[in-house]
C-alpha cells in the first residue's frame, strides 16, 4: 500500500519535472524550417544530381566501369586520323566522339565513385536535388552534345567500318592457310 | 513480473557462470520444453481448428511499431503471448550475391544500405575486413582518427534514434522529436564532411573518400557541448520518468546465459549484465588509446536484462561516445593525405579468407570475406547482429502481453535493412 | 589457448575426422569430416579448456560451379576469449550436415539461412524452412551456377534493362535543371561493356 502511493507520487512528480522541461522549450527559437519557403544552406561538396560537361569528356569509360549500379551508358565513335578533336581543359587529348552519355538518375545511388575516377573532372555532382518528374523516361539525362540523328549515323558508319574490317580480316585468314599454313595457326593460349 | 503462459520461461531460474562458480547448464533442446505444442499448432494452422483457446495473430508487416517490414506470428492465449515466430525477408535484396559481381571497393555503397541508420559503422566494418585480407596494417594516423570520430558520431546518432523511437513505442512523443533534433545536427556534420546525409560511402579501403574540411572539428566540439546539455534534458524528461520506468523495467527480460547462447551482441548483451565490448576487449583501429567505460545493465528497477536496461545502456553509451569524441577531436591531426594508403590493385591469393568483427551501434557486425584471386570477391558474408536479435525475440517475449511486444521490438532496436540484407 | 593447441587437442580426440588444419591462414581453420561436425562442436562447447559458448558466425560458401559447397563456423569463447573456426565440405547435390542448433540457439537461424541460399540440409534442425526467400522460391540463390527463375506467380523475375524502350521525351523543355542536348532518344547500338557482361552471367 505504502509502495503504491509512493509510486503514484513519484509518477506525478517526475511528470511535473518533464513538463517543466517542455515548458522551457516554448520560449526557445524553433529548430524547424518551413522547407519550400526557407532553405538550408547546403555545404560545399554536397552530393546531389550528377552533371557532365560534354566539352571535356574524353570517353574513357572509367565512370561507367566503376558505377556499382550501372547507371551510366556511354557510346563512343573513334575519331578518324584526319580529325582533330582538341584537348580537354585539363590537357587530356580527346580521341573519341562521345556520341551518347546517358545517366539514369533513378538508378543512381549518389555514391560519388564516378566523379572521383574521372580524369578530366568533367563529371561532377551539383547541389540540385529537386528533380522529381512525372514520367520515368524524363529521369534519364542525356548529356552528349551530338544530335541523335548525327550520332546514329556515326555509330552506323563505325559499325559498318568494323564489319568491313572484320570481313577483310576473315577473308585474309581464309586466304592465309593456302600460302603459309604453319604461320596462320594461332598460338595456343 | 509479467505472467507466464502455460509453457513458462524455462531459463528464469538458471544462474550465469560469471557470477557463480558453476558451469553453464543451458542445453537448449527445442524438442523438449520449448515447443511442446508446436506440431499440434502446425496441424491446427493447416486445418483451421485451434486447440483450446490458442489464437494465431499476425503482427505486421505494415505495423508501424515493428520498425520496418517485419511480420510476427503470435500464438496467443487470451492476451498472453505463448510463442512468437518472426517472418523476415520482406526487404531481402541479397547483398551477398550483388557483392560477388562487384569489385572490392564498389561494394561499399551497398554496405551503406545494410544498416542505413549506422552507415559509417557498416563501411568501417567492411573496410576492416578487406584491409585485413589485403594485408594493409598501417594506415595514416589521420585516417584512423577520422574513422573513429565518424563511427562514434554515427553511434550517437543511431542510439538517439533508438531511444527516441523506444520512447515513442511506450507513448512518449516529445523525446522522439528532441532526439531527432540532435540527430539532425549530426547528419549536418556528416553532410559537410562526406557530402551525403545518410548513405555516405565515406570510409574506403585503406583511406577515406575525401579530406576533413577545415573548421569541422570546431563545429563538432561545439555540437558536443550542446548535446551534453540536451541529453540532460532528455534524461529528465524520459529516463527519470517513473511511469516510463515502471512500464519498461519488467518486460522483455533476457537472462545472460540465454543472451550468449542466442548470440546477442552489443547493447542487448550488455543490457543483460555482461561486460563485453569488442572496442575494449578485442580492440581494433585506435580504440585502445581512448579511455571509456562499458555500460552494463544494472537491473536497478526490476530484473536484470529488461527492456529498460537495454534502453539505459544506450543512453550511457551516448555519454561514453561523447567521452571518446572529447579525446579524439583535439588529437586529430590536421595535416596528412587521407588517400595515400588506398591500394592500387586489390588482389590476394585465391582462397584467402578472413572474418573480422567490429562494434556497430546495434551489436557486432562481422564480415566474412573470401577471395578467389581476381578483382572481385568470391564471397562476402555479413553476419548481422539484428538478424540474430530478431531470432531471440521469441525468447524474450514468451509469456508477455501483446502490448509488451511493442516494447520488446523497440528495445532490441532492429533495422530491417540489416536483418534481411 | 592458441588455435594450434586447440587443433592438436581436436586431432588427439577425433583422429582422422579432422581432415586438415590451415594454421597459416588469417583465421586458422580446421577442416572436419561432414558427419563429425556435431560431435566436434559439442566437444568444443563442453570441454572446460575450450568452452566455445558462442557461435559467432555460420556461413556457407561455394567453391565454384561443379565443385563442393562448404560451411564455415566461427566460434568464440567469452570465458577464455579465443577464436576457432571449423569448416566442412559437402557435395553439391543432396549435401547435408548434422545441425548444431541444439548447441547454440543462434545457429538455428543461420542454418536456415544457409539452407535457403545454398540448399545444404541440416539434419535435426527443428525448423528448417526458407527464411529470406519466399517459401516457394526455386533454386538456391547464392550458388555460383544459379539461374534465376523466369516467373514467380506471374511476376517476371530477371531484371531487364527496359529503360531503352521508353519513348522519350517528346520535346519537354522544362523537365529538369539541366540544359539537355537531346530531344529524342538515341537507340542502343552497343551498350557499354560492363552491362553486357553482367547480363550474360
Amino acid at each position: 500500500m505504502r509502495q503504491y502511493f509512493r509510486d503514484v507520487w513519484r509518477g506525478v512528480f517526475t511528470v511535473l519535472i518533464g513538463m517543466r522541461e517542455t515548458w522551457v522549450h516554448v520560449f526557445r527559437p524553433p529548430t524547424t524550417k518551413q522547407y519550400p519557403h526557407e532553405r538550408f544552406q547546403l555545404p560545399p561538396g554536397t552530393r546531389q544530381q550528377l552533371f557532365m560537361n560534354a566539352d571535356d569528356c574524353i570517353g574513357c569509360f572509367k565512370c561507367a566501369r566503376i558505377c556499382p549500379v550501372n547507371c551510366i551508358y556511354i557510346d563512343t565513335v573513334k575519331a578518324k586520323p584526319t580529325e582533330d578533336l582538341g584537348k580537354a581543359s585539363t590537357g587530356n587529348p580527346i580521341r573519341q566522339h562521345v556520341v551518347r552519355f546517358d545517366i539514369d538518375m533513378f538508378k543512381c545511388c549518389y555514391c560519388d565513385d564516378c566523379t572521383t575516377v574521372c580524369p578530366t573532372e568533367c563529371l561532377y555532382m551539383t547541389d540540385k536535388f529537386e528533380a522529381s518528374v512525372y514520367e520515368r523516361s524524363n529521369g534519364i539525362y542525356h548529356f552528349s552534345k551530338y544530335e541523335p540523328a548525327l550520332a546514329m549515323k556515326m555509330l552506323a558508319e563505325q559499325a559498318a567500318e568494323e564489319a568491313a574490317a572484320a570481313a577483310a580480316k576473315a577473308a585474309k585468314a581464309a586466304a592465309a592457310p593456302k600460302k603459309e599454313p604453319a604461320a596462320a595457326a594461332p598460338a595456343p593460349h | 513480473m509479467s505472467t507466464f503462459g502455460a509453457l513458462g520461461n524455462i531459463f528464469k531460474k538458471q544462474r550465469y557462470y560469471f557470477e557463480g562458480e558453476g558451469e553453464m547448464v543451458v542445453d537448449l533442446d527445442p524438442s523438449a520444453a520449448l515447443d511442446q505444442r508446436r506440431d499440434e499448432l502446425i496441424k491446427a494452422r493447416q486445418s483451421g481448428n485451434f486447440p483450446g483457446d490458442d489464437m494465431i495473430v499476425n503482427m505486421g508487416p505494415q505495423h508501424p511499431s515493428t520498425h520496418g517490414v517485419l511480420r510476427l506470428e503470435l500464438v496467443l492465449d487470451g492476451e498472453i503471448v505463448k510463442k512468437v515466430t518472426p517472418h523476415i525477408g520482406y526487404l531481402h535484396r541479397n547483398f551477398e550475391k550483388h557483392a560477388e559481381n562487384l569489385g572490392w571497393n564498389e561494394i561499399i555503397p551497398y554496405t551503406d544500405r545494410l544498416d542505413y541508420l549506422a552507415a559509417m559503422n557498416m563501411n568501417h566494418g567492411y573496410c576492416l575486413a578487406v584491409e585485413k585480407l589485403l594485408g594493409i596494417k598501417e594506415l595514416p594516423k589521420k585516417v584512423e582518427y577520422i574513422r573513429v570520430i565518424c563511427a562514434e558520431f554515427m553511434r550517437i546518432s543511431s542510439h538517439l534514434m533508438a531511444v527516441g523511437t523506444f520512447g515513442l513505442d511506450v507513448g512518449a512523443i516529445t523525446p522522439f522529436l528532441w532526439a531527432f533534433r540532435d540527430r539532425e545536427r549530426i547528419l549536418d556534420l556528416f553532410e559537410w564532411i562526406s557530402g551525403a546525409r545518410l548513405l555516405y560511402n565515406y570510409i574506403w579501403i585503406g583511406g577515406l573518400s575525401r579530406d576533413m574540411p577545415s573548421g569541422w572539428i570546431k563545429q563538432a566540439t561545439e555540437f558536443l557541448d550542446e548535446l551534453e546539455r540536451n541529453m540532460k534534458e532528455f534524461n529528465r524528461l524520459l529516463s527519470g520518468n517513473q511511469i516510463f520506468i515502471k512500464r519498461a523495467a519488467e518486460v522483455g527480460v533476457l537472462p545472460p546465459e540465454v543472451a550468449i547462447n542466442c548470440g546477442a551482441t552489443g547493447p542487448v548483451l550488455r543490457g543483460s549484465g555482461i561486460k563485453w565490448d569488442c572496442r575494449k576487449d578485442e580492440p581494433y583501429s585506435i580504440y585502445p588509446q581512448f579511455e571509456f567505460e562499458i555500460p552494463v545493465g544494472e537491473g536497478r528497477y526490476g530484473p536484470m536484462g529488461s527492456a529498460f536496461d537495454r534502453y539505459w545502456v544506450r543512453i550511457r553509451e551516448i555519454e561514453e561516445a561523447i567521452k571518446i569524441l572529447r579525446q579524439a577531436l583535439p588529437q586529430c591531426p590536421e595535416q596528412g593525405d587521407v588517400k595515400e594508403a588506398i591500394p592500387r590493385r586489390m588482389k590476394t591469393a585465391a582462397g584467402a579468407e578472413c572474418y573480422v568483427r567490429s562494434e556497430a551501434p546495434r551489436g557486432e557486425i562481422g564480415f566474412y570475406v573470401r577471395s578467389n584471386g581476381s578483382d572481385i570477391p568470391d564471397r562476402v558474408r555479413c553476419r548481422s547482429s539484428c538478424f540474430v536479435h530478431v531470432s531471440l525475440l521469441d525468447e524474450i517475449s514468451r509469456g508477455c502481453m501483446v502490448a509488451d511486444m511493442i516494447l520488446n521490438i523497440g528495445s532490441i532496436d532492429i533495422v530491417l535493412g540489416e536483418v534481411d540484407r | 589457448m592458441t588455435p594450434e593447441l586447440i587443433a592438436e587437442k581436436l586431432q588427439a580426440r577425433f583422429g582422422d575426422k579432422i581432415l586438415e588444419f590451415a594454421k597459416d591462414a588469417i583465421n586458422p581453420v580446421a577442416k572436419v569430416a561432414p558427419d563429425a561436425v556435431h560431435d566436434v562442436c559439442k566437444f568444443l562447447k563442453d570441454d572446460a579448456e575450450l568452452y566455445f559458448d558462442m557461435c559467432h558466425n555460420l556461413s556457407g560458401y561455394d567453391l565454384g560451379a561443379g565443385k563442393n559447397l562448404a560451411v564455415i563456423y566461427h566460434l568464440f569463447s567469452f570465458k577464455h576469449q579465443h577464436w576457432f573456426a571449423i569448416k566442412a565440405e559437402v557435395p553439391r547435390e543432396g549435401g547435408h550436415l548434422p545441425t548444431v542448433a541444439l548447441l547454440w540457439r543462434t545457429a538455428e537461424w543461420h542454418e536456415r539461412e544457409v539452407f535457403d541460399l545454398y540448399g545444404i540440409r541440416f539434419d535435426g534442425n527443428p525448423d528448417l524452412r526458407r527464411i529470406l526467400c519466399p517459401d516457394d522460391w526455386e533454386g538456391w540463390p547464392l550458388r555460383k551456377d544459379y539461374v534465376v527463375q523466369e516467373y514467380y506467380h506471374g511476376i517476371r523475375v530477371p531484371y531487364k534493362e527496359d529503360w531503352n524502350n521508353f519513348d522519350t521525351l517528346a520535346a519537354n523543355p522544362e523537365r529538369g535543371h539541366f540544359v539537355f542536348q537531346f530531344e529524342k532518344r538515341l537507340p542502343v547500338v552497343n551498350g557499354n561493356g560492363k552491362a553486357a557482361e553482367k547480363s550474360n552471367q
